[in-house]
């Protein structure tokens, strides 16, 4: 690893303290240690920790004691506890800190999403490091960051929120689950055995779904669900 | 070819300030004018301007409805708003509505014309403070919406009905009898609301309940 010719040890730093902590969550090993060396080379920020699953967030963020936190998440988070439900997790347990969901090639309807499950804005991977820091500055500000400008970028994702908040206030807390379960591809038998309910009840709550969202089967209510950001649907990648 | 222009503008003064400044750009054509909404959706399609200045404070209707018909046109011109006013939530519906560019009546003529210039040549015209202020207003708008369904995902469907009632105007009583319930029944419902919302009485509820959108008050 090449660094620059002048030893930044010797740079007079301010206390740890007093620098802005940064919690850098991304599961890729090597976007991970770029992100944490560029955090960690600045003289007012440096990474309190690092974690590459949700649940290693969530167990290093109860051992950290301070409250002026930014935690950076990558949205590449896969899996049952994903990178938007990591940032509701945090915005649960840790009121106070500053949430940036972090992708590349951002589009309105995953900003809308992290926006609306509780990330104070969206950092583009893509853009020069001189920037990405200045995002992580101004979110630590407590102003909101977009991928873009605003121009471009309010309307499709406060369009996306709508619908999504829309969409939650029509179904019941029971239903999302179930919509969420249907989303995998899940038979109604199979939903019903891993909800722990009977097969009767998951295809009555899918009826209501249906009829809620004024779709006819469960290939459109899953697809209106997915646009709203209410569920993921797995792509091939 | 200089770039053809429709002026609404509610004001007749300013209006023909507008006008003035305008027909004395190479970069601009002014083909027509308007005082009020209806009117200039009637000029623009007879006139087929490529840049609108809209007067965002129309005295017969909302300016960004205007834009939002304009933009159903087939070959939508492109918008620059002029504001009186630029609270942080006007300026974030107005950004909403995809307009191309926002100036304040504040702002000079020389300034205004710019405006239009740059907006013609296909620029947008924001001021930083503008597009910091509609960002910020989209944060809360996010806030609102989140907590608006975890409050509601709280709420049974019965206590949302009760409350909607109450925001209706009718009274224990009167909702009891609609819902085909006790009085004592609708008074739980009622309790057990306010306990989940956070709140104390019958007003707090209501306001409450409506900002979350969870009631519509009539």
């Amino acid at each position: 690893m090449v660094k620059d010719a002048k030893p930044p040890a010797r740079r007079s730093r301010p206390a740890p303290s007093h620098r802005l902590g940064v919690v850098v969550v991304e599961p890729l090993a090597v976007v991970r240690a770029g992100l944490t060396m560029l955090i960690d080379d600045r003289p007012d920020m440096h990474v309190v920790a690092e974690a590459a699953t949700a649940q290693a967030c969530v167990d290093g963020l109860k051992r950290l004691r301070r409250t002026r936190i930014v935690v950076l998440i990558g949205v590449g988070l896969a899996g049952e506890r994903d990178a938007f439900w990591l940032i509701r997790a945090v915005r649960e347990t840790h009121p106070s800190a500053v949430i940036l969901a972090c992708g590349a090639n951002a589009d309105a309807a995953t900003v809308s999403r992290a926006l609306f499950v509780g990330a104070d804005g969206y950092v583009d991977k893509n853009v020069d490091p001189v920037d990405f820091l200045q995002s992580i500055r101004a979110a630590a500000e407590g102003e909101v960051v977009l991928p873009g400008e605003a121009a471009e970028w309010v309307a499709p994702i406060a369009d996306g929120i709508d619908r999504r908040r829309d969409l939650e206030l029509r179904l019941t807390e029971r239903e999302r689950e179930v919509l969420a379960v249907a989303a995998e591809g899940l038979t109604a038998r199979e939903i019903a055995a891993r909800l722990g309910v009977r097969e009767r009840t998951v295809t009555t709550h899918l009826g209501r779904i249906y009829g809620k969202l004024g779709v006819h089967g469960r290939v459109s209510a899953v697809l209106q669900a997915a646009r709203s950001g209410l569920v993921s649907v797995t792509r091939a990648e | 070819m200089p770039a053809r222009v429709l002026i609404v503008e509610g004001h007749p003064v300013l209006r023909g300030v507008i006008r003035l400044a305008c027909d004395g750009s190479p970069a601009l054509e002014v083909v027509g004018e308007a005082a009020e909404g209806q009117d200039a959706l009637v000029v623009s399609a007879e006139v087929s301007p490529q840049i609108v200045v809209l007067d965002l404070d129309l005295p017969d209707m909302r300016g960004l409805d205007v834009v939002r018909e304009l933009r159903k046109r087939p070959r939508p011109p492109r918008v620059l708003a002029l504001a009186a006013r630029t609270d942080d939530r006007t300026l974030f519906a107005t950004f909403r509505a995809s307009v191309d560019g926002l100036v304040e009546k504040t702002a000079s003529v020389a300034e205004i014309v710019e405006a239009v210039e740059r907006v013609a040549g296909g620029s947008r015209v924001f001021t930083a403070d503008h597009e910091r202020r509609a960002i910020r207003e989209l944060g809360r708008m996010a806030r609102s919406a989140r907590e608006s369904t975890r409050v509601s995902a709280l709420l049974t469907g019965r206590e949302i009905e009760v409350l909607q009632l109450l925001a209706e105007g009718l009274t224990l009583h009167q909702a009891a009898r609609r819902l085909r319930i006790s009085p004592r029944t609708v008074e739980t419902h009622v309790r057990k609301a306010y306990r989940k919302l956070g709140v104390h009485n019958r007003v707090q509820a209501l306001r409450q309940a409506a900002s979350l959108g969870v009631v519509s008050i009539g």
